[in-house]
């Protein structure tokens, strides 16, 4: 039995096909979430991938921010339900799971049988969450995806004393003006972001296994940075960012 | 008339508080305003009408150029409301000093609507011991001699031991509508909030009258399909798209611990020599409260207590933004309820919330919490 997943966020949208409930047969992620193409191309790639056509689906379900704007779903599951289910299905060991999406940041506590126990999300605040990440990428004119490799040859991580990104920004550029080193910039924005969700996570009681979900999990720089402050190693998966829609397509199977 | 043509009508009371202002004026009674345990008794015993004036969900623009930016947002909006003329005809408005928020407010409104008087009502910080009750006393008769210095027929203290009457039977069945409402899933959570809500905009015998009508007619009903139990708590919980959210996810407010709703019927009026230290009394015995001085919290076990009576299976903190007082008890409430075995849920709110997808994220994953 084929279940499906989807996961429309607000920067991206996630497919995953799922067999039987163990197998993942194909995933799919394209830029662009609510309000683009994005959900239907992911959609189209993840079948395609996995060789099969809508009637071979037997039920699909939806998470993330456009989740009740999927008209081909039977269920609209929570992205903390479902990143919770997904992040268990990857490390079955995983108790604290941080969740740091383009728009917002969740912490999800579970218990030793996989259950979801507590949850907490993060202001209605940009600090701390991927797009803290892009307005800097922006500002340093550096792609997102290679300020990893930058952080890592940093030699003094810089202050990026603001929790505002509006601030923030400010500040980035006072620092770049006083002649602050790149790699050492963009170290201190990782290890800004990581202080951020890492006062958010310590309100619930960290568990190990701690596993990253999320775009932001992909950066090296931000899950070093986050071990430092919680004092623990973070579980990674290449599939980090597949977590929603796993845990959708598997709650698709569970009701199926 | 029917439950639903009953709960139809506090809709509209509490969805249309000018237009009973309107009313009470067409009808030739005095308006003053009051929030925070302002002493409404005496207002209501020299024949006025005491109004509720806890602001409104609207884009604030005027009154922020008398209020800091990060200022909570029901006294910024209940600001704007006078500015724009929403509370026009009342005579004045009592701002009790019980957070820092509202001190600043008083002194605002006074240059920010000077149309509308505003009276201080200065509360103790320690209002138990007899020194308490005798500065609370004071503010009273400070009150009392501002209403009459506005026109309003002299204080006596016979009218006012008939207004606690009026107020004590009023607290008698917001309790038992209360309780009763708890057994009634079928109940929205935007009509239980119409029921508390609307007592801010109507004479206290006028809306006791419509509540016995709706205890008498709910008593005839067969209660609904049970719901997910919760209990809510915070200053207040009147948003309808928050109270919208959680009857779509089949969540049943079965008790509170909201500001707006049943800690204005906690605490009855103690037997005194006169009906002004009876009214003392009462504000003297309230506790469990944000804005009232606890030293020992006692608010954060009477949630924990309240709920498990209730069967409540979790609890929703509704955190106004930027109150510093309650954000202070969030991180016990939270603790207790943990050790309790009541799962609890955090929800910034604020008066001027445009966007409700966080809020339903969190709600949702509450739910799939409490289903297990």
């Amino acid at each position: 039995m084929y279940t499906f997943g989807i996961d429309i966020g607000s920067t991206t949208s996630k497919c995953v096909v799922l067999k039987d409930g163990t197998e993942i047969v194909s995933s799919s992620l394209f830029v662009g979430g609510i309000g683009t193409k994005s959900p239907f191309l992911a959609r189209e790639e993840a079948l395609k991938k996995a060789g099969i056509t809508d009637k071979d689906i037997s039920g699909t379900a939806a998470t993330g921010y456009g989740r009740n704007r999927t008209e081909d779903a039977d269920f609209n599951v929570s992205e903390l339900s479902c990143h919770a289910l997904g992040a268990h299905f990857i490390f079955p060991r995983v108790r604290t799971i941080i969740d740091i999406g383009g728009q917002d940041a969740k912490v999800i506590s579970l218990s030793g049988d996989g259950k979801m126990r507590d949850f907490l999300m993060n202001d209605k605040c940009a600090a701390g969450t991927g797009r803290f990440l892009d307005v800097m990428a922006a500002i340093l004119q550096v792609p997102v995806n290679e300020m990893e490799g930058m952080a890592q040859k940093a030699q003094k991580i810089s202050q990026i004393s603001s929790t505002c990104t509006v601030f923030a920004e400010s500040e980035v550029i006072s620092q770049l003006a006083n002649g602050v080193e790149m790699p050492d910039l963009i170290a201190g924005i990782c290890d800004s972001v990581a202080g951020r969700v890492a006062s958010l996570a310590k309100r619930i009681t960290i568990v190990p296994e701690v596993c990253m979900s999320g775009g932001v999990a992909r950066n090296g720089g931000v899950r070093l940075a986050m071990e430092r402050y919680l004092g623990t190693e973070i579980r990674f998966s290449e599939q980090a960012q597949l977590f929603g829609a796993i845990g959708a397509a598997l709650y698709a199977f569970q009701k199926s | 008339m029917s439950v639903k043509e009953i709960l139809g009508r506090f809709h509209e009371i509490a969805a249309d508080p000018k237009a009973m202002k309107d009313k009470y004026l067409s009808e030739g009674r005095e308006i003053v305003l009051v929030n925070y345990y302002t002493p409404e008794e005496i207002v209501h015993s020299m024949g006025a009408v005491p109004m509720g004036a806890w602001g409104a969900d609207v884009k604030i623009n005027e009154a922020k150029k008398y209020f800091p930016t990060f200022i909570c947002s029901i006294v910024q909006s209940a600001v704007e409301l006078g500015m724009k003329g929403e509370y026009a005809g009342a005579k004045a408005f009592i701002i009790p000093s019980l957070c820092d928020s509202l001190k600043v407010m008083g002194q605002n409104w006074k240059v920010a609507v000077p149309s509308i008087k505003f009276i201080p009502m200065t509360y103790p910080q320690n209002r138990k011991p007899e020194y308490g009750a005798q500065f609370t006393k004071a503010g009273y008769e400070r009150v009392i001699s501002e209403l009459e210095e506005l026109g309003l027929p002299r204080f006596s203290d016979e009218k006012l031991k008939a207004s606690l009457s009026v107020y004590e039977e009023h607290n008698r069945v917001m309790n038992e509508v209360s309780e009763l409402m708890a057994s009634h899933p079928e109940i929205s959570n935007q009509e239980r909030s119409d029921v508390f809500k609307s007592a801010f905009f109507m004479l206290k015998e006028e809306h006791t009258a419509l509540v016995k009508e709706l205890i008498n007619a709910l008593k005839e009903q067969k209660p609904g399909t049970d719901k997910l139990k919760i209990m809510t708590s915070g200053i207040i919980c009147d948003a309808p798209d928050i109270l919208k959210i959680l009857d779509e996810n089949g969540l049943q407010i079965v008790c509170d611990d909201v500001c707006t709703e049943t800690r204005q019927y906690r605490a009855s009026y103690k037997e005194k020599a006169t009906a002004l230290d009876s009214l003392v009394s009462k504000f003297c015995d309230m506790d469990q409260d944000t804005l009232l001085y606890d030293a020992d919290k006692t608010r954060i076990d009477y949630i924990v207590e309240k709920a498990k009576k209730t069967g409540a299976k979790g609890v929703l903190l509704l955190l106004t933004k930027f109150c510093d007082p309650e954000e202070f008890d969030a991180p016990m409430i939270r603790k207790a309820c943990e050790k309790a075995g009541l799962s609890v849920n955090i929800i910034e709110i604020d008066r001027q919330m445009v966007n409700y997808e966080q809020a339903r994220t969190s709600i949702e994953t509450f739910r799939d919490l409490l289903n297990g």
